[in-house]
């Protein structure tokens, strides 16, 4: 399996490093559209809570799609023909970005994206204008969300990654054979972060194997700048060490190559800022924290012991506001299972970032969680 | 462009397993294991764990070996961990546990739920994956698990936590730290190898506060005491600026932190001992 989500902790221990200039300038400088984020509810999250979702007998597919249809009117205020005509048309191309790290347990259930596909399918999109899709095409498929799973629903990885002896990566000239699809007009720019002797990659080769590209530049996959039109991000419900890995992190490091650099200065920030790219800022309609199950420590990878029942689907169109409420969720349970905590500021600091550049509201006067419990 | 790079690279290896200490499948009627193992060194964990190489890598990793057992349709995943010395085994374990919920069956000491089984022996950790789930599988793992513990090496028994105290302490709080990375998962003091602890082993367990929250004690043991106060002034010197001293001296720290909570840090003789998560001043600082 993969090396690509680490550790809130591993990134967060280093000294101080010099503050690093990326280009979220240039990204804040372009004139916001109309379904830029927060999109229409800055701040709102419902949490649709339901038992019999999931039970020893395992996830109770019509549960689970009632949640999903719920907790979208729940947000929207409206019907469900209304939540999809106030940010998407049948002409858009939509993209569900799930995260498919830790199947069985932790993983996005196959059940939430298959209700999601239900709404937009009924509301009048086409299937062939649905796209699962995230960073490494291995993992989707690990995940269970193949073709076969999902007819007629295009799965799309915005790259390939070599963990077989013999399996190639590179074409004849060496470069990386997924090279082509990513955009190199769009990037999260870090001055001076190069991907090059990163610790914990044996060469730069190892490095471009996962990451594509080695230098200062992350560039956007072109599945996300060029052809999808809308974006509807499905996280987990899991921590990264003190932090969570949910709506921000899913997106943040989902879209991009090249982000092994980015880890140690930048961490966090890499959360925010990503989401700041018109590419993704202007898109993303919809997000939805996937917490039938959750897991309070040991994150992101699956870690059993730390996995609980939660039986609850999580919706915002602000996913700053999610990602706080999250937060707010997993520290609790961690209290309860008397797990230490440590809150430090530094965790949460990412999140007040996007507050301050208009992307979202996570301040406790202003954070308005929902829980409808059914 | 990207230079064309020749592939060094060998993600995975077919070899034997690390000394032989993986079955073939004997555990249970029906299962074989696949022919082609993984091994994986500290420079290239990162391909196989998703998340968390940097804990195995800080408390000290040596060879990871990975062997895929089936009969029919069910898959069961061996992870045998090699690592530096039974302490960085134990702590990875501990990180892994919370409370153990042992299987009385099975004696080496462990963990197991539905779909994963860790297990601890002297140095080496085994982690055995049930993807499915199937509850009619865990008497092949808890079998898997007895195979193997019964090839890896004898062991004399670690006991690093007797330096700290019993009452109140919350089960299944223990932690070993052995750097950066496993002192912020108790607390943020400071920036890099902030108690300069260079490799030693430090334990940390969180315990019941009288508030009904919990605070966690830390204790590191130096060589001798006067690495413990200087680790003591490192410390003061570069503390976090989100905690602030209410006191300090060649013995003792006292910090208020962000959320009006309190910490002390004392040497004792080698020793140093740290409590964070006060609700009140401790006593003799200037603040009680």
């Amino acid at each position: 399996m993969l090396g690509v989500p680490r550790s809130a902790d591993a990134e967060e221990e280093q000294p101080a490093p010099p503050p690093v200039k990326t280009n979220i300038d240039e990204f804040m400088a372009v004139p916001r559209g109309p379904h830029a984020i927060p999109g229409p509810h800055p701040g709102k999250v419902v949490q649709m809570s339901n038992p019999a979702s999931l039970t020893e007998a395992g996830i109770d597919a019509e549960v689970v799609r009632q949640m999903v249809l719920g907790g979208i009117t729940g947000l929207t205020g409206g019907s469900l023909d209304d939540a999809f005509r106030a940010s998407m048309s049948v002409d858009d191309v939509v993209g569900i970005k799930v995260n498919p790290v830790g199947p069985p347990l932790i993983a996005v259930h196959l059940e939430v994206v298959d209700a999601i596909i239900g709404w937009l399918t009924t509301c009048g999109l086409p299937r062939d204008h649905i796209v699962i899709w995230d960073r490494f095409d291995k993992m989707l498929v690990d995940a269970g969300f193949t073709p076969e799973r999902f007819p007629g629903v295009r799965i799309a990885g915005l790259q390939v990654l070599a963990e077989e002896e013999g399996e190639a990566w590179q074409d004849e000239a060496g470069n990386h054979l997924s090279q082509g699809r990513f955009d190199l007009d769009t990037y999260y720019r870090a001055d001076g972060v190069l991907g090059q002797t990163v610790p914990g990659y044996a060469s730069d080769d190892e490095y471009l194997n996962q990451h594509v590209f080695a230098g200062e530049r992350s560039y956007f996959g072109k599945l996300v700048s060029q052809e999808l039109t809308k974006i509807i991000n499905v996280a987990s419900f899991k921590n990264t060490g003190n932090g969570v890995s949910m709506a921000t992190k899913n997106l943040g490091y989902g879209a991009i190559c090249n982000t092994g650099r980015l880890h140690a200065p930048l961490f966090f920030r890499v959360c925010t800022e990503v989401l700041a790219a018109p590419v993704i800022r202007e898109k993303l309609v919809l997000n939805i924290l996937d917490g039938l199950r959750g897991q309070y420590d040991g994150g992101p990878m699956m870690n059993e012991p730390f996995v609980y029942d939660h039986h609850s689907l999580y919706f915002a169109t602000d996913p700053f506001a999610l990602d706080m409420v999250g937060h707010k969720a997993i520290v609790a349970k961690r209290k309860q299972q008397n797990v230490t905590v440590n809150e430090h500021p530094r965790y949460t600091q990412y999140l007040h970032d996007a507050q301050a550049l208009g992307l979202g509201v996570v301040d406790d006067a202003n954070l308005q969680h929902i829980v409808v419990k059914q | 462009m990207i230079p064309a790079l020749p592939l060094l690279v060998a993600l995975s290896v077919s070899v034997a397993p690390a000394e032989g200490l993986l079955p073939g499948g004997e555990f249970s009627p029906g299962w074989s294991r696949a022919d082609e193992t993984e091994q994986f060194g500290p420079s290239d964990l990162y391909n196989h764990i998703n998340g968390g190489a940097e804990l195995f890598l800080e408390l000290g990793f040596e060879q990871l070996t990975v062997a895929r057992y089936r009969a029919g349709d069910d898959e069961l995943v061996a992870e045998l961990y090699r690592m530096t010395d039974p302490l960085a085994a134990l702590g990875i374990y501990l990180s892994k546990c919370h409370e153990e919920t042992p299987d009385p069956a099975l004696g080496e000491r462990h963990t197991v739920g539905r779909y994963q089984l860790v297990l601890v022996r002297g140095r080496y950790l085994l982690i055995l994956d049930n993807r499915s789930g199937k509850e009619a599988l865990r008497p092949v793992l808890r079998a898997a698990a007895a195979d193997t513990a019964g090839r890896l090496p004898a062991h004399a028994p670690v006991a690093p936590f007797e330096v700290l105290p019993t009452a109140d302490r919350v089960p299944g709080s223990l932690r070993l730290i052995r750097g950066p990375l496993g002192l912020q998962s108790v607390v943020t003091l400071g920036p890099g190898d902030i108690l300069q602890l260079d490799g030693k082993v430090a334990v940390s367990a969180a315990y019941r506060g009288g508030d009904g929250g919990t605070l966690a004690r830390i204790v590191v043991t130096y060589d001798d005491a006067a690495q413990a106060r200087a680790a003591l002034a490192h410390l003061d010197e570069h503390l976090d600026p989100h905690l602030h001293p209410v006191s300090h001296s060649a013995g003792r720290l006292v910090y208020r932190d962000w959320s009006e909570r309190f910490g002390e840090v004392i040497v004792e003789g080698a020793r140093l001992r740290i409590t964070t998560g006060l609700v009140q001043p401790p006593a003799g600082s200037p603040d009680e």
